[in-house]
């Protein structure tokens, strides 16, 4: 029973979202669905940092800069092709995160955030004054565009918002087909164990660090492939994109939506992508309410909308899920 | 050459005193409370702000302007602690730390929509006079900064080792419910806390504001820097916050000179990056996460 209802569930979901454009057929609105397809990328992997190996880290839109400057950068610089450099961008991203992983990930807590954090700042101010490279703060305008061609017979151009929609959304699912992947398997098993008690995994014999830098890689390296899909949307970036309040943006909506599920981040960052769009009458002032709704936010629902709903539905069976989250 | 070197020392010194002033602030809080403070950098913009409009409305000095901002941001601090934080102690540290970024968010853009992003200058009337000894030259208005800094640790250091109330904030560091068994007051100690923190800052936001500018965006850097502080000195120990916040003023000053200026935001996290290769177990020995 449970199971048609979520195989119909999913069913409507999956042709609401290949209608979405069509049902939404202005710029304006595709845009935004645009971006709620890189931030639920962004949400996913980082979810899987912190709500599955339970690493809290502050440094996500840093590898969503290297992705998308590593790309824009090879695209501009040795005329490749995006599917090319679109892979390169999560390389690099990854790679750069199992080196600082490699320093950091013994860190625990406040200080692993604190530390990434950090790492986020170095990494703007990297990009805002390696001029020969970067452009610094100018940014970098002229990326090109992904190559229209032919797959299986099919003629794929990426001229208009709803083709690049549709590229977007096939991104979103394989990450999250592969995070599936990962957190039903033996390692997902084990990242759980080092979430929950990470003295405990390493007596019963599990490698806590070699995971938890599995996941922070992979997570990295997802952020760097979502950063490609930026940078070849927008065909322009800048700094002020990575920084580390995009950071917590990002980690605000993995909290949103529940950390510990999968279908959490990705609601998570779709409605965090739409509601801020209702703020933008409010000029001037949509960051101030945005400070003061996320106290609120924080203060009367800890447990995300996700967490916070299940709670209240069936407050016995939740029990569980709730100590998973406080971490 | 040699003077050049002792002036930039002489310089990373003060500003190492100024971040020492919103490191010992943020380590407290974190101690007590257990909650990383994103928003302490703009409690020291908040009070920079209003040093310079006590001065410009009242007219009066700046030395008295700066402990009438002391006062408002001690009452603001515990304000703070009971809206904001007290609900979210002893939640997941998540938590903890998006509320104090909704809370630093809320006041930068707040201060940015009523007092503009163009940056001022507060006037201390200190500024033109400089002191000079063995070939160095320094501002009145640097020493005081520096002499200030010393002041407070010192006053600080006293209030925490020798009173009844600082030995309650040593008892709720070390164990929360321990303290609270033996009639310890936890939620005043919180309170405490916050205004210590507050005053803090806000001497430093002022001393800041008269030295260099006043921003509504010149809390964001200094709160990360001294949370680099926090975690080089050592968990809950003044003497480790002191060093370490002169190590990294000095890294800054040095470095800024000698090296590149446009990186000198990064030093701090190159510092940690060694240290952590160094120390490989971790630079807190006990480490409380």
């Amino acid at each position: 029973m449970r199971r048609a209802v979520k195989w119909a569930g999913g069913t409507v979901l999956v042709i609401l979202f290949l209608y979405l454009p069509r049902l939404f057929a202005l710029d304006y609105y595709v845009h935004i669905f645009i971006m709620a397809a890189i931030n639920a990328i962004l949400a996913l992997s980082l979810g899987l940092i912190i709500g599955f190996a339970g690493q809290v880290s502050l440094c996500h839109a840093a590898f969503y800069g290297v992705g998308a400057y590593t790309s824009a950068l090879m695209g501009l610089h040795f005329g490749l092709s995006f599917w090319v450099t679109l892979w390169f961008g999560g390389l690099l991203a990854g790679l750069l995160a199992l080196a600082l992983g490699q320093l950091v990930l013994r860190l625990k807590g406040h200080f692993l955030a604190i530390t990434t954090a950090f790492f986020g700042v170095l990494v703007t101010v990297v990009l805002n004054n390696w001029v020969d490279l970067t452009k610094g703060p100018m940014g970098l305008p002229g990326i090109p565009r992904p190559m229209s061609g032919s797959f299986i017979g099919l003629n794929l151009t990426f001229e208009s918002r709803s083709q690049y929609y549709y590229l977007a959304l096939l991104f979103v699912v394989i990450v999250s087909y592969v995070v599936y992947r990962i957190v039903n398997s033996r390692i997902g098993k084990a990242l759980i164990a080092i979430r929950e008690n990470e003295e405990l995994a390493q007596s019963i014999g599990i490698d806590t660090m070699r995971y938890k830098l599995f996941a922070f890689a992979l997570g990295s390296a997802f952020a760097g492939i979502a950063g490609a899909l930026y940078a070849h949307y927008i065909l322009f970036i800048s700094p002020v994109t990575f920084t580390i309040g995009e950071s917590i943006n990002i980690l605000v909506m993995v909290i949103f939506g529940g950390m510990t599920t999968l279908t959490g981040p990705i609601l998570g960052a779709v409605i965090l992508t739409i509601l801020p769009e209702f703020l933008r009458m409010a000029g001037a002032l949509r960051l101030v309410i945005y400070g003061l709704a996320l106290m609120v936010f924080i203060i009367w629902m800890p447990l995300g909308i996700v967490g916070t709903s299940k709670e209240f539905l069936f407050q016995r069976t939740t029990r569980s899920r709730t100590a998973a989250a406080s971490m | 050459m040699v003077t050049i070197f002792f002036q930039q020392t002489l310089n990373g010194v003060i500003l190492g005193s100024l971040y020492m002033l919103v490191a010992l602030g943020l380590s407290l809080i974190f101690g007590i409370l257990e909650v990383v403070n994103f928003a302490h950098g703009e409690f020291y913009m908040v009070a920079a702000f209003l040093t310079l409009f006590i001065m410009m409305k009242l007219g009066v000095p700046f030395l008295v302007a700066m402990l009438a901002a002391m006062l408002v941001m001690a009452v603001f601090g515990i304000i703070v602690e009971r809206v904001v934080f007290r609900p979210i102690v002893g939640k997941p540290m998540i938590n903890g730390m998006l509320v104090s970024f909704g809370l630093s968010t809320f006041l930068m853009n707040l201060a940015l929509l009523l007092f503009k992003a163009d940056p001022r200058k507060i006037d201390s009337g200190f500024a033109h006079t400089t002191i000079a000894f063995l070939g160095l030259r320094v501002t009145l208005e640097r020493l005081l900064a520096l002499i200030l800094g010393v002041f407070l640790v010192a006053l600080l250091y006293r209030f925490i080792q020798n009173t009844k109330t600082g030995r309650a904030m040593r008892a709720v560091a070390q164990d929360r419910i321990a303290a609270q068994l033996t009639g310890v007051n936890v939620f005043r100690i919180y309170a405490i806390t916050f205004a210590i923190g507050s005053v803090l800052a806000s001497a430093a936001g002022a001393m800041v504001g008269a030295i260099f500018l006043v921003a509504p965006d010149m809390g964001w850097t200094v709160v990360l820097k001294s949370f680099i502080v926090v975690i080089l000195g050592g968990f809950g120990s003044i003497k480790g916050v002191v060093f370490a916040s002169l190590i990294i003023g000095l890294v800054e000053s040095l470095g800024g000179g000698y090296i590149s200026y446009a990186y000198k935001d990064a030093y701090p996290f190159l510092l940690l990056v060694l240290a952590f290769l160094l120390r490989p177990e971790g630079l807190m020995g006990g480490s409380k996460s």
